[in-house]
C-alpha cells in the first residue's frame, strides 16, 4: 500500500507503531510531485529542503514515543493566499509576485503547533477570484483525473496536489465554492466552516463576509481532524465566532431536505443522479427525507456578484503600489497607482473590481449593493426558517462535472454559474461539504453537498461520514504514483 | 435598475487606467453581468425594515480594548516596500 494514499489517522498509526517515518512519506509525497507536476502544475513553490530537518525532528518524536499529534509529520499543501512566514504569498497575481510575508496566518501558527509539515503553496484563481484555476498570472493547473479538465477554483491547486498525492491534505478558501467546487471536480472531500469558526487573519482578503479558509482531504475524517486543528476564536479577527458546536443527530432521526431549487433546469442529469444515490441510501437507512423549497436561492448568483465584488473593490484598494507589492512607476503618486493597478490585476480581477466600484458608487449604492444586503438577509432567514424542521440539506456541489480548460474563459457569467449549488452556504454563513459520490459517463468526479446551520459543522461531518461509508467511492486519478 | 455606466468614470474611481481595447470588453462584460444581477429588482423582500447586519451569523462587532499588544516590528512592516528611505516609503509627488 502506498502510504500518500492512506488518510491521516491511518498514517498517525503507522508512524506510532514505527512502521513508517515521517521522512519517509515527506519524500514519497515529494517523488509524486516530481511525477505530476509538469503536467499538473499544482503548485507555485514547493518547500521539500527547507523542511527535510523539521521531518527529521518528527521521525525523532515518533521513535521516542513523544508525539502527541495527529497531524505531526503529516505533509500538507497552503493555498498561496495564506501567509506563511518569510514565504512568498503571491495570490497567483503579478500585483504580490514579489511578497514575502513578515508574518504566519493563525491557521499556519496552529498547524505549526501540531508539527504539520508544509509541503508547499499552491495554484489560485488569482485573489480567489474564479472557478477553474485559469485565472492565474503563473499559468494553468489541470485536473488530475484528465488533464484536458479544469481542476475547478479558486483552490484548483490546492485540489490537484491532493489528488496527485503531492500532499496528504491541502487548505484552500471559500468565498462562493472554491473549497467545494475543485473538491468535487477532483473526487476529493471539500469542506467550508461555519463562517467565524476559522480565523482569517493572515488570509488576503477577497470578500471578507464570505471568505473562510477550509481542508481538502481524501476523506471526511481528514477534513475533521483538520477543522479541529484550525478553528478556534481569534481576537485578531473580529468576525471570529467562540466555535461552540451544537449537537444534531447525525443517525436516522435525522431529517434530510433535497433543495428542489437545486435539482432543476441548469443541473445535469449526471449531477441530479447522485443526489438521488445518496437519497435513496439514506431512505433504505430509515432517515427522513423531504424535498423542501427555497425559492431565493435562485438569486444566489444575483446577490453574489454584488456584495462579493462591493468587498474586493474595497479590500484590493490596499494594492496601490505604496507599501508591498508591484510599483509602475508614474509622475504623480495617483498616476503611479493607476498604473500600479492596470498592470498588476489581471482581467478577472479587474472586471470584478469594477462591477463593486460601479455597485457602491454614488447613486446605485441602495439600488445594487443595499438590495443585494437585504436578499442576503432574506436568505438567511429562509435557511434558518428551513432548519426548523430539517437538519441537513442536499444537493449537488456543482451543476455539472468538471469542463475543459478554456471551455468557458470567454463567457465570465458562464463560469459565474458553475458556483450556483455553492454560494448559498457563503451567503448564509452556513457550514458545508463536498463528498464523492461517483465518476460520469466521461471517467470524472461528481460530489453531493451536504449543508446544515451554523456551528453544526461536527454533526455535519458525522453524517457526512455515514454518508462516505454507505456510497464507498474509492476511486483516484491514476497515473501519478 | 439602470445599467447606463461610464465605464471611464468607473476606471478612475477604482485607480486603474484600462487601454481603450479592455474598455470595450469590461464594458461588455459589465452590462451582461449587470443584465443578471437585475433579476433582483423583482423581488419582493420581507426584511425591508430589519436591521442589516454584515456578518453571516449576525454577531455584532464589537472595539477592541485599546490595549498595546504584539505586532509587525517596523522592519517588518516596511520590508516589502517597493522603496523606502530611513524607514519611510517614499512615493512619488501627489502634487505636479
Amino acid at each position: 500500500m502506498d502510504a500518500s494514499n492512506l488518510s491521516i489517522r491511518e498514517i498517525n498509526s503507522l508512524f506510532t507503531k514505527k512502521e513508517l517515518k515521517p521522512s519517509e512519506l515527506y519524500s514519497k509525497v515529494f517523488e509524486n510531485a516530481a511525477n505530476s507536476e509538469a503536467a499538473l502544475h499544482a503548485h507555485l513553490t514547493l518547500f521539500e529542503e527547507e523542511n527535510i530537518k523539521k521531518a527529521a525532528e518528527s521521525d525523532k518524536r515518533f521513535s521516542n514515543g513523544e508525539s502527541t499529534s495527529l497531524l505531526d509529520g503529516i505533509p500538507i499543501a497552503i493555498k498561496d493566499n495564506i501567509n506563511i512566514k518569510n514565504y512568498k504569498t503571491t495570490c497567483s497575481s503579478k500585483m504580490l509576485s514579489n511578497y514575502t510575508s513578515p508574518y504566519d496566518a493563525t491557521v499556519i501558527e496552529k498547524l505549526k503547533e501540531q508539527n504539520t509539515l508544509f509541503t508547499g503553496k499552491t495554484n489560485l484563481d488569482e485573489f480567489a477570484m474564479g472557478s477553474s484555476t485559469e485565472n492565474s498570472a503563473f499559468g494553468l493547473t489541470k485536473n488530475p483525473w484528465n488533464t484536458d479538465y479544469v481542476p475547478g477554483g479558486s483552490s484548483g491547486g490546492s485540489a490537484a496536489s491532493v489528488g496527485a498525492r503531492s500532499s496528504i491534505a491541502a487548505l484552500g478558501s471559500d468565498t462562493g465554492g472554491s473549497i467545494r467546487q475543485p473538491a468535487s471536480f477532483c473526487g476529493l472531500v471539500g469542506f467550508k466552516p461555519t463562517y467565524g469558526t476559522v480565523s482569517r487573519f493572515g488570509l488576503v482578503a477577497f470578500a471578507s463576509s464570505l471568505d473562510q479558509i477550509g481542508p481538502i482531504t481524501k476523506t471526511v475524517d481528514d477534513s475533521r481532524i483538520i477543522f479541529s486543528s484550525i478553528s478556534g476564536e481569534d481576537s485578531r479577527d473580529a468576525t471570529s465566532v467562540i466555535n461552540n458546536q451544537l449537537d444534531i443527530p447525525s443517525d436516522n432521526t435525522a431529517t434530510i431536505g433535497v433543495i428542489k431549487e437545486l435539482m432543476e433546469d441548469g443541473i445535469s442529469d449526471e449531477a441530479k443522479n447522485e443526489v438521488n444515490k445518496v437519497v435513496e441510501i439514506l431512505k433504505s437507512k430509515g432517515y427522513k427525507v423531504k424535498e423542501i423549497s427555497i425559492p431565493i436561492i435562485k438569486l444566489s448568483i444575483s446577490i453574489y456578484y454584488l456584495i462579493a465584488p462591493a468587498e474586493c473593490s474595497a479590500n484590493l484598494a490596499r494594492f496601490d503600489g505604496v507599501r508591498y507589492g508591484l510599483r509602475v512607476d508614474g509622475n504623480t503618486s495617483y498616476e503611479m497607482m493607476e498604473n500600479t493597478r492596470a498592470e498588476g490585476f489581471g482581467a478577472e480581477v479587474k472586471r470584478r473590481i469594477l462591477l463593486g466600484t460601479y455597485a457602491l458608487s454614488a447613486g446605485y449604492y441602495d439600488e445594487y449593493y443595499g438590495k443585494a444586503l437585504q436578499a442576503r438577509k432574506e436568505m438567511i432567514d429562509e435557511f434558518a426558517k428551513t432548519f426548523k424542521d430539517i437538519d441537513y440539506l442536499i444537493s449537488p456541489t456543482t451543476p455539472t462535472q468538471a469542463f475543459k480548460s478554456g471551455e468557458k474563459t470567454s463567457n465570465p457569467l458562464e463560469m459565474y454559474m458553475s458556483d450556483l449549488c455553492t454560494i448559498p452556504a457563503n451567503l448564509a454563513g452556513l457550514p458545508a461539504i463536498s463528498i464523492p459520490t461517483g465518476l460520469s459517463k466521461d471517467e470524472l468526479p461528481l460530489g453531493v453537498q451536504v449543508m446544515s446551520k451554523p456551528l453544526s459543522d461536527n454533526s455535519l461531518l458525522d453524517f457526512s461520514e455515514i454518508i462516505e461509508n454507505e456510497v464507498q467511492f474509492d476511486g483516484q486519478p491514476k497515473g501519478w504514483l | 435598475m439602470s445599467n447606463e455606466f461610464n465605464i471611464k468614470n468607473i476606471a478612475k474611481l477604482a485607480s486603474i487606467n484600462l487601454s481603450e481595447e479592455e474598455q470595450d470588453s469590461l464594458s461588455n462584460d459589465l452590462s451582461i453581468i449587470l443584465e443578471h444581477v437585475n433579476a433582483l429588482s423583482d423581488l419582493k423582500l420581507n426584511s425591508q425594515q430589519q436591521e442589516i447586519f454584515i456578518h453571516p451569523l449576525e454577531k455584532e462587532l464589537e472595539l477592541q480594548e485599546d490595549e498595546v499588544v504584539e505586532s509587525l516590528t517596523h522592519d517588518e512592516a516596511i520590508s516589502n516596500a517597493p522603496e523606502s528611505k530611513d524607514g519611510k516609503f517614499v512615493v512619488p509627488p501627489s502634487m505636479e
